[in-house]
């Protein structure tokens, strides 16, 4: 098989997988942080604000996952 | 905090003006760009860094280049890429089919035509290139950034001189949206992560959230792009929060890192490299991020755009006039959300440099339990 | 061509990376010289002196809410000298009317016993009067009955004897 192209499909699915994963760990976030406020309003500030940071953090996790595949795409 | 709250209209306008301008240079400028290439768009070309200004369908301005070679040495400056390579100083190489073949005349004049001269690393006639030092499109709009920075808080910083101003009331739109810019960086940021010693830090980390804010609010501008989608200035501003935190560093901590104190020695020898290689990768994360966040979110725009045209080649031009309109919806989507990017980065970018200059400077009592190990944000 | 694109997109520039060095550090020179430092030491300042006036009004305000204790407790204590004073005279004056009252009834009491006596005295001498002129009368009249049987000295006893067995009254 070409290794290009088992490079793209490496990529692909690895993209996929990346994907899935940031999904899954920003739903356990925000499901948790949204039924907090909720039951909190007085302390919604607070969780959104770490929120926000977790969530970046997850999606800095991700990107280095993108940035792997994107490797993958373009250093053929 | 009220100051804020007293201008989220304004902001508003502002940034519903800045998602039209984001939208008019989609609808203008890219579908334009990617006829001139051919029926194709290239998104890397669009999102990495280059040599050029894009002022598609007006045509490209080339940017000076500038090289450091070495036997013999000297520093050539040249307007424009094209000088360099007519100047026949420097050269470049067209690869085909595994072998490069430098370019002269005729396939010269050819490849300046089609640009393509642009996207390849010229080499020296003579001696060997040390340093391209070559003025690119981050670095101008990082500048520019950087002078759209230094002209608003200057001004902003004058009308603070007389006495009357210094303790009055904010007045206007814009002192109360920088002021309260500035407030919220130093009390929602710099004072809960840092403690007590935050005031050291304040200026580094209003200086890194207006520039890399503005940097990021270029990316929405038509016919720029942002400058921290480029690894190596999101690295140098890693560098420098590295270094403005480290250098604070108390003695407890550094002792903390190489020499933890309550463990038995093997264990020390073992956790210094650990937490060296962790120091290490919190910033390379904090750039990566930043880096990573940008530049996605232009190539997801330029990818999005793109689909147009692939399915232009792939399935004509009929089905590619219904997509369109869902492709344009989908890129205006995106760039509210890079808006909204563009804020948060700036604003996680500072707090996490708060986070790491809190820790390099809190007092550790000596004889806490030292169980627990530091969070190690690498994400 | 696809190469030198991927390398632009993730390789670090040193070109690139040695102007920012110099950019950022330009702009964090300037900027904490000339902005951030009057910036921020102006947000402190004003920080202050929103503080002190708060405390200052406080304080005013506690002063205040002092003064008007004291003026209340002033105005309360003058209200209760004056009830004090009033019930004072209202007594005094009471007590002068009814000093007063004493006296003159005193007076009239007085008064009407010295009229009794004076009335009392009247009438015994009246009565003296009457007796002796009775007396006289009784005797002229025995005089001029008898006349020539009786001296006059054993007439005179006489009747004495009869007006001693005259009832006083």
């Amino acid at each position: 098989m070409d290794p290009t192209a088992l490079a793209y499909l490496g990529a692909g699915i690895g993209a996929g997988l990346v994907a899935i994963g940031a999904g899954i760990g920003l739903g356990h976030l925000a499901g948790p942080a949204m039924e907090g406020s909720a039951r909190q309003p007085e302390a919604a500030d607070h969780i959104r604000l770490s929120m926000i940071i977790a969530a970046a953090l997850l999606e800095g996790v991700a990107l280095f996952g993108m940035i792997i595949c994107l490797l993958l795409t373009l250093k053929t | 905090m009220m100051a804020l709250h007293a201008n989220i209209r304004y902001c508003r306008v502002i940034l519903l003006f800045l998602a039209g301008c984001a939208f008019f240079a989609l609808l203008i400028s890219r579908p334009a760009y990617a006829a001139d290439e051919g029926g194709e768009l290239d998104a890397v070309a669009h999102t990495a860094d280059g040599v050029y200004l894009d002022f598609a369908p007006f045509g490209t301005v080339e940017l000076p280049r500038i090289f450091l070679r070495k036997d013999p040495w000297g520093v050539d400056v040249f307007s424009s890429t094209r000088s360099a390579l007519l100047s026949e100083r420097y050269e470049i190489e067209h690869e085909e089919d595994g072998h490069a073949e430098v370019l002269h005349g005729e396939a010269l004049h050819a490849a300046i035509e089609h640009h393509e001269h642009l996207y390849v690393k010229p080499k020296p006639v003579l001696g060997t290139m040390v340093l391209d030092l070559s003025i690119t499109r981050h670095l101008v709009f990082g500048l520019l950034a950087a002078l759209i920075t230094l002209a608003i808080f200057l001004t902003l910083a004058r009308r603070y001189r007389r006495h009357e101003d210094r303790v009055s009331a904010p007045r206007g739109i814009f002192q109360n949206m920088f002021e309260g810019l500035i407030v919220y960086v130093r009390d929602e940021i710099a004072r809960p992560c840092i403690g007590p010693k935050y005031e050291q830090f304040v200026p580094f980390l209003l200086t890194a959230f207006t520039f890399i804010l503005f940097c990021n609010l270029m990316g929405l501008v038509p016919y720029a792009s942002a400058a921290t989608s480029n690894i190596s200035v999101t690295l140098t501003l890693a560098v420098f929060s590295f270094v403005v935190g480290q250098r604070r560093g108390t003695r407890a901590y550094w002792r903390h890192m190489f020499w933890a104190p309550g463990v038995p020695l093997p264990v020390k020898c073992l956790l210094a490299p650990i937490e060296l290689v962790s120091l290490i990768a919190k910033h390379f994360a904090l750039a990566l991020r930043l880096f990573a966040n940008m530049m996605s979110g232009s190539l997801l725009i330029l990818s999005l755009i793109g689909i147009i045209f692939t399915i232009n080649v792939l399935f004509g031009s009929l089905i590619a006039t219904f997509v369109a309109p869902l492709g344009i919806a989908f890129t205006l989507f995106i760039s509210f959300i890079k808006i909204a990017v563009a804020f948060i980065h700036a604003f996680v970018f500072t707090l996490l440099s708060a986070i790491f200059f809190g820790m390099a400077v809190e007092e550790h009592h000596e004889d806490e339990a030292h169980a627990e190990e530091q969070p190690v944000l690498a994400g | 061509m696809d190469i030198i694109l991927a390398q632009s997109l993730l390789e670090p520039n040193a070109g690139l990376i040695f102007y920012k060095v110099v950019v950022f550090a330009l702009l964090l020179f300037i900027l904490r010289r000339f902005a951030w430092k009057p910036i921020v030491s102006a947000l402190s300042e004003r920080e202050e002196t929103i503080d002190t006036s708060i405390k200052k009004a406080e304080r005013a305000l506690e002063e205040a809410r002092k003064t008007g204790e004291k003026n209340e407790e002033a105005r309360r204590a003058a209200e209760e000298s004056a009830r004090r004073v009033m019930q004072e005279a209202r007594a005094a004056a009471e007590q002068v009317r009814s000093e007063e009252l004493e006296k003159t009834r005193a007076r009239i009491r007085q008064m009407q016993e010295q009229a009794q006596a004076e009335i009392e005295r009247e009438k015994q001498r009246a009565l003296d009067e009457l007796r002796d002129e009775v007396a006289g009368l009784a005797i002229q009249t025995a005089e001029h009955i008898l006349e020539e049987t009786l001296d006059a000295d054993r007439q005179r006893k006489m009747v004495d004897r009869f007006i001693e067995q005259l009832p006083r009254n």
